[in-house]
């Protein structure tokens, strides 16, 4: 029943529209069938959200291939042939039990994101030399062996609004892995910009993906590679570290262009100094985390004593060992607690748990909490440690 | 059937925050249960490099004026012991209305409270003050008259006399549109425009939108008085828990629940996804009643009243919104204010027209947090969001995995580009963070149907005296309530609070009841 009156004409025939101008209604609801509406499952963006980000993917490893020594490329084939899509440069984080442990690892996808939509994934991970995963991984995944990851996630993507036209990627080590799928994403023409890639590596056989790289750069000039050895001299190669005057040597000479680097710690502890003295804005320079800094402990005072980590889940309480020098999600993994993890580098806030009592330290560098979570007390676990007895409760 | 707690919470958005408190204030034992990893739904914020981004909150309404204790949504917080857990600033200025497709383009800035507002608008339509004082006591006299019909248990004609003597505004007015009672004044073109700035917020065109629903926000905003918390909505969704737990609350989080139990016609428990059952007196939905009743609960146990509830509205509006971390401060680039209106037009109806399709969608809020909440993020910088709303469904149904990462930046950089049309700014070269939410993100994190942000619309034979009055009709599932944004009150932060809070008064009630009868 529309108005039927004018306001502030009519008095009480005001009141029947105010109160009881109710019957359209009933009528609404009495002609509406008595059937569920559709499901929010069925709507284009509902879905579209459930296929990009998915709980989780069962993977099958279908083949693996040796890049160097202690480096391996793993290609997975998504078990109901849909990979979720991601943006080039984004990582998959792996749920992997490894003896009594449960841990979570992410690894940068190395395929292009057109080969998610067959299904397909490459990753590359590299035996770290004390590493405890990226060991397990390299010695017991098998083909034909399924593995679970979350959907992708990751912010090392490239993005126009925010970007310059031109980027120079510098990699080292494992971190070759998201510039090849931006590589890739640019000669499929899912990305648009230029990227200049400074790779690093000790010598020519440390060079993981060379020939496909080389490939690319030929076919598409939007991409660019230049080697850098550390080790020896090799025609055609740049030599040294990858320093200041290196990076502007191939930086476009306007000084319009961003950084993104990614690779292990030890290059990021030299490279930001260099990239300082480039005198960039922030916003030119972005830096894949890269997990907790192996130094942190030292840095912070805290000695390998142990303690007491009371954990809460969901109502249940249980005791487990901890080490100060190590991080909470650390103790946590070891024990062979599942905890929502994705990047491990404090950056995600997967992990999110309520400290209830104990000291902790959190370095400043990846402390990525939200204020009201530093004032009511959370924590992110995967870059937090004991300072001695702690409890938290995880869900 | 390991426990068993008086009341289980399903959600822990606003409105399920509030009814856990109360439930948990009036000594029940009570189970939050929340799928994701932190509390608030849309009430939350995000971290990205040096900034912390809020997901959803423009102005808050409910609070103020602290002058007189504050209002309804202040209340229940003091009630519950939250409001010494948050910190809030008070915003003098409403908002700044431009229009950058239209004839004649506006640029208006409103202050809040009545005289403000009004000596404003008499700048702007010179001469329309008396018809400006009008419009204000109306308002305040139909706020007061809806106040005073949700206080009233049993109608008399003493009752009748006061409604029709000292609420007679709410008599003349709350059957109608805005635009009928802007109509019924003669108001000005200009004051118009000056009154009906917020309609976005609620994305009802005037011509549509009961005078009465548009009006008790604006009361809210211009004369009572909108805040912000100082650290985003994720402080008040945390504050909530905190003191839910400090009152012997259990909150599980990343604890999904995959169907509530009902037996007999009465609600007895939730099973979790992980198949673990927990039995209980009675349950509270913060998720809506349209999930509730697509997914959460088994066919047969529905009755039929409510699907034909449901399936005679419609979807709100659907939401984008962008994110900016620029390297500038607010003074440098020049964005001198809190909160921006941008529409093509001031006639709302066709407005409502354009923001069918991204193609012709012009229309946005902006709010550059720093001007609000000095501070807030690193010297030098600042932070703005610019938000959209898509009416009808299609907007985004041509949306694949592939073009989607394409689309929503084409759209973002039309909304840039109109925020620098509208205010003379340059923002885009000075982007350091960005990210950007369209309804698939809703979708994603909110399971909102559609990606709708604003619950179920608004309109036709569903505006807000229809809801009040028709709401508790018909048969219901026994000891399930419903509290958040697809309820009565429509949706909107002060509106999903104060629904919790009835949920939860409601549930309490009954458990009482019950227990008198042992």
């Amino acid at each position: 029943m529309k108005i039927k009156t004018k306001p502030y004409k009519n008095g009480v025939k005001d009141f029947t529209n105010a109160v009881m101008s109710l019957p359209s209604r009933f009528t609404d609801v009495a002609k509406a069938p008595d059937v569920k509406p559709a499901s929010p499952t069925e709507f284009n963006v509902n879905k579209i959200a459930c296929s990009l980000h998915p709980k989780t993917q069962k993977l099958v490893i279908e083949k693996i291939e040796d890049l160097s020594e202690g480096f391996k490329c793993y290609t997975l084939k998504a078990e109901n042939g849909k990979a979720a899509y991601f943006r080039a440069g984004q990582y998959l984080a792996f749920q992997i039990k490894a003896g009594s442990s449960f841990c979570t690892r992410a690894y940068s996808i190395a395929s292009s994101p057109k080969d998610a939509l067959n299904g397909i994934y490459k990753i590359a991970v590299k035996r770290v030399d004390d590493g405890f995963v990226s060991g397990f991984i390299i010695d017991n995944w098998k083909e034909g062996d399924t593995v679970v990851s979350y959907a992708p996630e990751g912010t090392f993507v490239y993005e126009p609004l925010r970007d310059a036209k031109t980027v120079i990627g510098i990699a080292g080590g494992s971190g070759i892995t998201p510039f090849l799928s931006l590589a890739k994403a640019i000669d499929e023409r899912t990305e648009n910009f230029n990227l200049t890639l400074l790779y690093g590596a000790r010598t020519v056989k440390d060079l993981a993906f060379k020939d496909e790289l080389d490939r690319i750069a030929e076919a598409n000039g939007n991409f660019k590679v230049v080697y850098v050895l550390s080790e020896g001299r090799q025609k055609g190669f740049e030599h040294g570290f990858i320093v200041a005057e290196l990076i502007k040597k191939y930086a476009p000479s306007s000084g319009d262009y961003s950084i993104f680097a990614c690779g292990p710690e030890a290059m990021y502890a030299f490279l930001g100094k260099e990239v300082e003295a480039l005198g960039l804005r922030r916003k030119f320079v972005r830096f894949e985390m890269q997990g907790v800094s192996k130094s942190t402990p030292k840095k912070a005072g805290l000695t390998d004593e142990t303690c007491k980590l009371t954990v809460i889940d969901r109502g249940n309480k249980c005791e487990i060992e901890a080490r100060c020098d190590e991080t909470v999600l650390t103790a946590l993994e070891k024990a062979g607690i599942a905890v929502p993890v994705r990047c491990r580098s404090g950056e995600c806030g997967f992990c999110r748990s309520k400290l209830l009592s104990g000291e902790v330290y959190i370095d400043d560098g990846t402390d990525y909490r939200r204020l009201a979570d530093i004032q009511f007390g959370y924590i992110h676990p995967c870059c937090t440690f004991p300072k001695g007895d702690i409890t938290i409760r995880i869900n | 059937m390991s426990k068993k707690y008086d009341v289980i919470v399903i959600g822990a958005g606003n409105g399920g925050l509030v009814a856990a408190a109360k439930c948990a204030h009036a000594g029940k034992k009570t189970l939050l249960v929340e799928r994701h990893n932190l509390p608030g739904g849309s009430a939350t914020s995000f971290v990205r490099g040096r900034f912390e981004f809020e997901a959803s909150l423009h102005e808050l309404c409910g609070i103020g004026p602290f002058t007189e204790g504050g209002r309804e949504l202040k209340k229940i917080f003091d009630e519950l012991g939250v409001s010494e857990k948050i910190e809030w600033t008070a915003l003098d200025e409403a908002f700044r209305m431009i229009t950058i497709n239209d004839e004649k383009n506006v640029d208006y800035t409103l202050p809040t409270t009545r005289k403000a507002f009004i000596d404003r608008v008499e700048e702007y339509s010179p001469g329309s003050r008396e018809k400006c004082e009008k419009l204000f006591d109306i308002i305040e006299e139909a706020n007061a008259g809806l106040d005073y019909l949700g206080t009233i248990q049993n109608f008399s004609t003493d009752i009748f006399k006061k409604i029709f003597g000292t609420y007679s505004d709410f008599i003349n007015s709350a059957g109608y549109t805005v635009n009928e009672v802007f109509d019924a004044l003669d108001l000005p073109q200009a004051a118009r425009d000056c009154f009906g700035g917020y309609w976005l917020y609620l994305g009802t065109p005037l011509d549509e939108e009961s005078f009465m629903h548009y009006f008790t926000m604006f009361k809210s905003y211009i004369i009572d008085g909108p805040v912000i918390p100082k650290t985003r909505s994720h402080g008040i969704s945390t504050a909530i828990l905190e003191r839910f737990e400090e009152l012997g609350g259990e909150a599980w989080m990343n604890t999904a629940v995959k169907k509530i139990i009902v037996k007999n016609g009465i609600a007895r428990g939730v099973e979790l996804d992980s198949g673990e059952i927990i039995e209980c007196d009675c349950v509270i939905s913060n998720a809506s009643p349209y999930n509730m009743y697509t997914k959460l609960i088994d066919s047969a146990d529905i009755p039929k009243y409510q699907l034909k509830k449901l399936n005679s509205v419609k979807l709100a509006p659907k939401g984008f919104s962008m994110f900016l971390g620029l390297d500038k401060s607010a003074e440098e680039l020049g964005i001198d204010n809190h909160s921006y209106f941008i529409y093509d037009t001031t006639d709302t109806a066709r407005q409502s027209q354009l923001t069918r399709s991204r193609a012709a969608n012009n229309m946005q809020a902006a709010v550059c947090l720093n001007r609000g909440v000095p501070g807030c993020s690193p010297e030098g910088t600042c932070i703005l969001y610019i938000t959209s709303l898509f009416t009808g469904d299609d907007a985004w149904n041509d949306i694949t995995e592939e073009n989607y990462v394409s689309a929503k930046r084409e759209f973002a950089d039309r909304a840039i580009a109109n925020f620098e049309k509208a205010t003379g700014t340059r923002i885009r070269d000075s982007i350091e963070e960005i990210e950007i939410a369209t309804p698939v993100t809703y979708a994603r994190y909110l399971d909102a149907p559609n990606g709708t942000i604003y619950g179920f619309e608004n309109t036709g034979s569903y505006g807000i005296v229809q809801r009040v009055a028709t709401d508790a009709l018909g048969k219901k599932i026994g000891r399930l309530y419903y509290g958040g944004g697809y309820g009565t009150k429509s949706l909107g932060f002060s509106p999903s609070y104060t629904t919790g809070y009835e949920a939860a008064v409601a549930a309490l009630k009954n458990l009482e009841k019950e227990a008198a009868k042992q």
